[in-house]
């Protein structure tokens, strides 16, 4: 019942297309993020969910309505702006019970609510105060109560995080799972950053800078299984390699020019999968084992020099040159207190990896 | 400020002089001579100008029904025209802030316009529309809406009116300006949550612009007060507002002590009035 | 995009149109009369510059211009130069302070203004003529000026001024060769605005004025006064058009200042 559908939905401004007859469903009572890199379309998308801008074409489903023509103030659909937009003259109990001042709830149940709602948000005591005497992450919370008391069916949020510091931003990101927990409220949740999504969707959905949507998937599936090489990228980073197909009866080869035949798991059903044709490899670095000495147990191996090493306290990362010239990333964790290898500069280094760790991609 | 504080360091206090003569200019020519103004109103003429001559006199004299009349004409007159100006600026102020997008700048320029112009030009202006075989009684003569044609000069209705349109630019802009000021991500908040465009108007944007309108508010009621231009040319010489009767005091019968006494007791009223205003806004509004 | 009112849609914009059209006919309908060959009857005689020809001939207006020029170029140079100096020399916090003197000549309805300069000047026997206006028309500069440049000036980086003294330069010499030429916008700014509030003011010039001088506002005031004449309408129209290119320039710069000129 709180499901959106959005069905071929084209968005044009003064003659730029920035959906091209999008298709995406966000299931219900779910907290579902949209990913993709500043420009890409997902702020509009937004705003044409809550009604801020008129579809140039398609349609809009909330459950088995069509909302494409309803006006913003008829649809149960709240948004939580970038910039919060509280009312500057109202303090934190008024800007929290206008919606429901204006159906005109009774004055009780709206105290009452009110209150309930702060609470949620740890804000009960801030009940009275004018709004520019809370700090950033005061007024974020305020938003959201505001959006939250009429109990919405889905609740838009605009990289609603965007303005505060890391730590808050941690933090906030826990209380807004909890708080789709408690509500069952679809959460519609708008970021660039790929860690704030990760954190809080169920599933998420990735945009590229056309407007498209590369993948709708959990966040596992879109880290570990990507299908464009656009989506390995963005998310999380990886190396990717070019090379031609080999499909033997026992075993798939990946041919990379210059550097040899590397094992891989052939993706079933995918009808780019062909013999001697050109795919995509992409590797994670942290999918990779660094070490100076000959391994045994991986399927595949690359030699090469170590470039560059950027220590990050939990992980270390390694630039490694090919002798293609390519550059390799590995991370690798910093489990052991005293290293059994020391790995420096110059060092000539084996990379490790096993077949099923790499993802085939098409482009 | 930071600004400020390394500009002191580096201006020396020998330069106090330097700047001086601005803030003097003001002193010289308009404090101590407000205060001179209070003072010789006291006096009833020069020759007798020392403490021992102090009188009430001057006041004594004003305080009667006709001049009573003069200065509550004059309230009216503000007062009225002030609200009269609101109801029309307001949705042109709204429409520039809210509504306009491309020619914004054009319509701003235009409306700036007659604030800077001469009102003698402009009510000449309205000479050719008001007058009785003006354009407006033609127009009307034409529609078949009058027999006869009105006469509109020289009464207080065409004070009105011409006060009206040369005070309007003085109220749009700081309501404009208060508008444009506006977040729009609140407006469109406010229909997020359910409002419909009369809810968010009066609970939103009307509240939000309210600094504009008590700033435009005393934009016109002050100047207007103690208008003179058009209450002389429009009203025919025989209503008399505080501007004419300081005109007719200062210049044409030359008694400087009671025209001193007539102005400062139309300062206190102005005073007493802007201070009603101000009352008026605060119960109304807060 | 937000929800509109059938109100807001239709009525608003019709409103508004009608409201400008007000504010403008009498306008217009001046300037197009200035050119009728009868310009005190209602009706159209035919195109003419006759007027404007007759406004040439007239000693009486080029006297009231040259006063009006006279007084207006004095004003905009002497309220210039004071408030330079005490943006510049004044910016020790103790004259921040006093900045507060400088409204009180906007606050007041400008007849107050014109009364109590008349007193002075009675008391004190001063001569009244072109040099009272000066002194009123001053005062009134003043209370644009001083503002305008000082927010500039505030705007200025502090660091430009350390860098003109690290560099050996004087404090006058700063002042000079830095601070005024990064001023330039809002001296001219302010330059233009006294000047208009001056050539078009009428209450200073009529109270301070005295019998002999006449300056064009007041010219026009006292020929509608005692009975148009035809060249009034083509006087008035000039005055409109001088008024209008001034602030169009005054706009022109406080758009290209503020970078958001089209």
């Amino acid at each position: 019942m709180r499901e959106i559908r959005l069905v071929n939905i084209t968005k044009k401004f003064n003659d730029e297309l920035i959906l091209d007859k999008l298709n995406l469903t966000i299931p219900s009572g779910e907290f579902f993020a949209l990913l993709g890199p500043s420009g890409s379309g997902k702020t509009t998308l937004l705003r044409l969910i809550a009604g801020f801008e008129h579809v140039d074409g398609g349609s809009i489903f909330l459950g088995k309505k069509n909302i494409t023509q309803v006006p913003i103030n008829e649809r149960k659909v709240n948004t939580v702006f970038q910039n919060y937009a509280l009312f500057p003259h109202f303090n934190v109990f008024d800007n929290v019970a206008y919606a429901l001042k204006v159906r005109n709830v009774p004055k009780d149940i709206i105290e009452q609510s009110v209150i309930q709602i702060l609470q949620k948000v740890h804000l009960e005591k801030q009940i009275y105060k004018s709004i520019t005497q809370l700090s950033g992450g005061q007024q974020q919370r305020v938003a959201l109560a505001r959006a939250v008391i009429n109990k919405p069916d889905v609740l838009l949020l605009d990289e609603p995080l965007a303005a505060l510091d890391l730590k808050l931003r941690e933090k906030m990101l826990v209380e807004l799972i909890e708080l789709q927990d408690a509500l069952e409220t679809t959460f519609v949740y708008v970021t660039h950053d790929q860690f704030e999504a990760l954190t809080v969707a169920d599933r998420m959905a990735i945009m590229n800078q056309n407007g498209q949507i590369e993948q709708v998937g959990t966040p596992e599936e879109i880290y570990e299984f990507p299908r464009t090489s656009f989506v390995a990228k963005f998310v999380g980073s990886t190396n990717i390699f070019r090379g031609t197909l080999k499909i033997e009866e026992k075993e798939s080869y990946l041919k990379i020019d210059d550097l040899g035949m590397f094992k891989v798991l052939l993706p079933k059903h995918k009808a780019w999968v062909c013999d001697d044709c050109t795919v995509l490899m992409s590797l994670r670095p942290e999918k990779i084992e660094i070490s100076k000495k000959k391994l045994e147990g991986f399927s595949n191996c690359l030699e090469g020099i170590v470039e560059s090493i950027v220590y990050h306290g939990r992980s270390t990362q390694y630039h490694v040159r090919l002798k293609n010239d390519f550059l390799v990333k590995v991370f690798e964790q910093n489990e052991e207190h005293f290293p059994q290898e020391e790995i420096d500069y110059d060092d000539k280094v084996f990379m490790y990896w096993q077949k099923e760790n790499v993802v085939l991609l098409e482009k | 400020m930071k600004n400020s504080r390394l500009k002191k360091e580096f201006i020396k206090e020998r330069q106090f002089f330097l700047a001086s003569p601005a803030i003097l200019w003001q002193i010289l020519f308009l404090y101590i001579p407000l205060l001179f103004l209070i003072g010789i109103s006291f006096f009833r003429s020069f020759e007798y100008f020392s403490i021992k001559h102090v009188t009430l006199d001057n006041y004594k004299v004003l305080l009667t029904l006709s001049y009573a009349k003069i200065i509550g004409r004059s309230f009216l007159l503000a007062f009225f025209n002030a609200i009269f100006c609101f109801i029309l600026s307001y949705p042109v102020a709204y429409f520039l802030a809210l509504r306009v997008r491309r020619f914004k700048h054009i319509l701003l320029f235009f409306l700036a316009l007659p604030f800077w112009t001469n009102f003698i030009v402009q009510v000449y202006a309205w000479f050719f529309i008001l007058d009785y075989h003006g354009l407006l009684n033609s127009f009307f003569l034409k529609m078949g809406i009058i027999s006869q044609p009105l006469h509109i000069l020289n009464t207080p209705i065409a004070i009105y009116i011409v006060m009206l349109f040369c005070y309007l630019p003085f109220m749009v802009m700081p309501i404009y300006t208060s508008l444009s000021k506006l977040d729009t991500f609140t407006l469109e908040a406010s229909f997020d949550l359910g409002a419909t465009p009369w809810q968010t108007f009066s609970n939103i944007t009307f509240p939000l612009s309210l600094s504009g309108v008590q700033t435009g508010f005393f934009l016109v009621f002050i100047p207007s007060f103690g208008e003179f231009v058009i209450p002389t040319l429009l009203g025919g010489g025989k209503l008399m507002f505080i501007g004419s009767m300081i005109s007719y005091f200062f210049l044409e019968t030359r008694s400087v002590f009671l025209g001193a006494a007539f102005t400062c007791l139309s300062g206190l009223f102005l005073i007493a009035s802007a201070l009603f205003i101000l009352w008026l806004f605060k119960k109304l509004f807060r | 995009m937000e929800i509109r009112s059938r109100f807001s849609r239709y009525l608003l914009p019709l409103f508004v149109t009608l409201i400008y059209l007000m504010v403008y006919a009498p306008i217009l309908v001046l300037i197009l009369f200035s050119f009728n060959k009868n310009p005190l009857s209602y009706e159209w005689h035919g195109f003419t510059f006759h007027w404007y020809r007759d406004l040439f001939k007239s000693v009486e207006v080029f006297d009231a211009l040259k006063n009006s020029i006279i007084i207006s170029f004095s004003s905009v140079f002497l309220t210039i130069s004071m408030g330079l100096l005490y943006v510049f020399y004044g910016a020790t916090t103790l004259l921040n302070r006093y900045i507060v003197f400088f409204y009180g000549s906007l606050i007041m309805p400008e007849i107050v203004l014109a009364v109590i300069l008349l007193s002075l000047f009675s008391f004190f026997s001063v001569p009244l003529g072109i040099t009272t206006i000066i002194v009123g028309h001053t005062l009134i500069g003043l209370g644009y000026v001083v503002p305008m440049i000082r927010a500039r000036y505030e705007e200025i980086d502090y660091r430009l001024i350390e860098a003109s003294l690290d560099l050996g330069a004087t404090q006058n010499q700063t002042f000079f060769k830095i601070v005024i030429p990064l001023l330039y916008p809002a001296i001219i700014s302010s330059a233009l605005l006294v000047f208009i509030v001056s050539f078009d003011d009428f209450l200073i010039s009529f109270f301070c004025s005295g019998a002999a001088t006449l300056t064009l506002p007041m010219y026009i005031f006292s020929v509608i006064r005692s009975g148009a004449t035809p060249e009034v309408n083509a006087l008035s129209t000039i005055l409109l058009v001088v008024s209008s290119l001034v602030i169009f320039i005054l706009t022109f710069l406080k758009s290209e200042d503020s970078g958001i000129l089209r």
